[in-house]
């Protein structure tokens, strides 16, 4: 992922999402070179031009780096295919709720054409003071040294401002996105903070179902030397029970499969064996991470 | 969405994967009607698993032997959930049973195909001889045939069960299904293959686009679908402390640390994500009255917490709706206490506005649940 990109594009510009979330960014001074949303091509939204297409707008713009992505969920598949065919590599998906089998067709897609995907259902990507694409919620955020990647969308928000409270800015904060099939892993953003100059420390905010933090957790030993800390929520979460978006979905329908999977303790257990600190509220977190910068900064200059 | 077994197998007899003839009885009087010769098995429609075991399921043989046994199944709850209907069906005899199964494994992001060599309701045997293999690419039919030789099958076995996975496969695909489940497979000894039991999970993000499935929610009645249109579900637990937040993660990490400080949450209500498409402000508002109303209404809760992050709804809007909420409110009512934890350049004046209703209002979330928590305590609360 580049996000010193300069053109970025908005599809769903003229939906509800895209009136209410395209301010955010703006105001936030994120450089939107144009939004689509077919049959109102030639409007203008605070200057940005509208178009038809993808690939007008391309056409009159030249080459675009990165589309958000916020049309309804049953139309994320097919603006994300048109966006790819227009050639544009870096995808945000906002939306939530995008069936999983779109989810599986866009994925390969991105796959076969070197695109990134972040998402469904995901806050997207917030480079404080420099960048948002996507809908974090600004005021939460400080730049510093942080990095924050997550699944979840009102808990990173959460997390960032009790750093930001604890006078720990962030250099990125990520949300790979609350739907079950997503485009990109914790795996590829923990990589993106490895090798990010910017980023001393990471803070991994996850929650039970699935098994993404397990196999982040065994990732960092593998390839990352920064420290990490991690916060898992659904320690008390009822077994189970969908909490809300489908992500939660405690196991997969079939428990006979594996019933431990995604639990709590399994999910804790994966952070110890990768001796990564676990937080037991948020409000740990700005300790622990003072810890284990406290701990690192003498290696680092031995 | 689950599906109940006789509307599965419509969906089976319409894909062209074979069923035994069969008939709905919603009542013990419809099987003087009966249209499939005797013997026949009679099967409770219900949502769980294990109803053979349970003695859901009865062989009758005549008219009066069938309304008994119909009469029993419809007063046997089974896992707790009585049948509304029941399923009337031919007798068949296999020679063998299969498990076949086709699910979306979300960590390579692939269809799965599953199949077991020893099917029927003996669940460890077959996962101990559980095969898979991962959709990786696009579908073909060697895929299903991979899966077949992996379960050892021979001879002519190898075509026909592929066939069945195959239809399971587009059907698993054409209606955008979680889940597609046969158990068993029922083998005869000439060699035909029947689907003598099926499991459908519809995916209920795609429920919208499909109508035909979507009707079949009026006709479920003894469970409503966890789906995410009804987003205002309060989930009940037990305790006294009841919970509204929004996003799956915050709700969780709520309730973790009102467990961690010695609280019991009674039940919560997640208004959602803000990125559900079509959600706006003013419906936020409106939701954050409503979740307040069905906390209020729940069983036990003597103090609500309110917990709501927002990029684009200010403390001040969440402040009136809650301010709107309670100033409708009946004089001399007794609702619950409720604590707000709000943030944001806007709480001053939002914390002004609901201390001057007598609402606790907190900007970290420590110590608001540190409040709620004692306040749950409280004998005067």
């Amino acid at each position: 992922m580049n996000l010193t990109t300069s053109k970025i594009l908005v599809q769903g510009m003229m939906e509800p999402m895209g009136s209410r979330y395209v301010p955010l960014m703006m105001n936030y001074g994120t450089p939107i070179a144009a939004g689509i949303s077919p049959g109102h091509r030639g409007e203008t939204i605070g200057g940005i031009p509208v178009f038809d297409m993808v690939e007008q707008a391309i056409e009159s713009l030249g080459a675009i780096d990165t589309s958000v992505i916020l049309v309804q969920p049953y139309l994320v598949l097919d603006a994300a295919l048109e966006a790819m065919a227009a050639g544009i590599r870096q995808l945000v998906i906002v939306t939530e709720s995008v069936p999983p089998l779109d989810m599986v067709r866009l994925t390969r897609k991105a796959e076969a054409t070197g695109t990134i995907v972040i998402g469904s259902s995901s806050p997207g990507i917030i480079v404080p003071g420099e960048l948002l694409l996507g809908i974090h919620p600004a005021e939460f955020y400080r730049p510093g040294s942080i990095g924050l990647i997550s699944r979840s969308g009102t808990l990173i928000y959460e997390v960032a401002l009790t750093l930001t409270q604890a006078g720990l800015g962030q250099s990125i904060a990520i949300s790979i996105g609350g739907d079950r099939i997503l485009g990109s892993s914790y795996d590829y953003w923990l990589n993106y903070l490895q090798q990010d100059l910017r980023t001393e420390a990471i803070v991994l905010v996850g929650e039970i179902g699935g098994d993404s933090e397990e196999q982040a957790a065994k990732h960092i030993t593998q390839a990352i030397d920064k420290p990490v800390i991690a916060y898992i929520a659904g320690r008390t979460a009822p077994r189970r029970q969908v909490m809300g978006h489908s992500s939660a979905v405690i196991t997969t329908q079939i428990t006979d499969f594996d019933a431990d999977l995604g639990t709590f303790d399994r999910k804790i257990a994966a952070m110890k064996q990768a001796k990564i600190p676990v937080a037991d509220r948020p409000s740990q977190i700005p300790d622990l991470l003072k810890k284990a910068l406290a701990h690192k900064k003498p290696t680092l200059q031995a | 969405m689950d599906l109940l077994e006789y509307q599965a197998k419509a969906l089976f007899r319409e894909m062209g994967i074979p069923v035994l003839p069969s008939q709905r009885i919603d009542h013990c009087r419809d099987l003087k009607g009966l249209k499939i010769p005797y013997p026949v098995v009679l099967k409770s429609q219900v949502y769980t698993g294990g109803r053979g075991k349970a003695g859901g399921v009865k062989f009758v043989a005549n008219t009066i032997d069938a309304i008994a046994a119909a009469q029993a199944i419809f007063n046997l709850p089974i896992m707790g959930q009585y049948p509304e209907v029941l399923l009337a069906e031919a007798k068949y005899d296999a020679q063998q049973e299969l498990y076949l199964a086709v699910l979306l494994d979300r960590t390579t992001r692939c269809p799965l195909l599953l199949g077991s060599i020893a099917g029927g309701s003996e669940t460890d045997l077959t996962m101990k001889q559980l095969q898979q293999v991962q959709v990786d690419q696009e579908f073909s039919s060697f895929y299903a045939r991979r899966l077949a030789l992996k379960m050892n099958l021979s001879g002519e076995l190898i075509q026909s069960v592929s066939a069945i996975v195959e239809k399971m496969y587009r059907l698993f695909v054409s209606k955008d299904l979680d889940l597609i489940e046969i158990n068993p497979l029922g083998v005869s000894r000439s060699g035909d293959v029947m689907a003598l039991d099926g499991k459908v999970t519809v995916n209920d993000e795609a429920l919208g686009r499909h109508p035909d499935l979507n009707g079949l929610q009026g006709q479920l009645p003894t469970r409503s679908p966890a789906s995410l249109r009804s987003i205002l579900n309060f989930i009940p637990l037990e305790g006294n402390i009841g919970v509204l937040c929004n996003g799956a993660g915050l709700t969780m990490a709520t309730l973790d640390l009102l467990h961690k400080a010695g609280g019991k949450p009674a039940g919560f209500v997640n208004l959602g994500r803000e990125g559900r498409y079509g959600l706006s402000p003013e419906q936020l508002q409106i939701q954050i009255e409503q979740g307040l109303e069905l906390l209020k209404q729940a069983k036990g809760v003597k103090v609500i917490l309110v917990n709501l992050l927002s990029s684009i709804v200010s403390a001040s809007d969440i402040a009136s709706a809650i301010a709107s909420y309670l100033q409708r409110q009946p004089y001399n009512h007794r609702a619950p206490q409720i604590i707000v934890r709000l943030v944001g350049n806007e709480f001053a004046s939002a914390q002004e506005m609901l201390m001057a209703i007598e609402v606790p209002t907190l900007d970290h979330l420590d110590d608001a649940i540190a409040k709620v928590v004692s306040l749950s305590k409280s004998k005067l609360a």
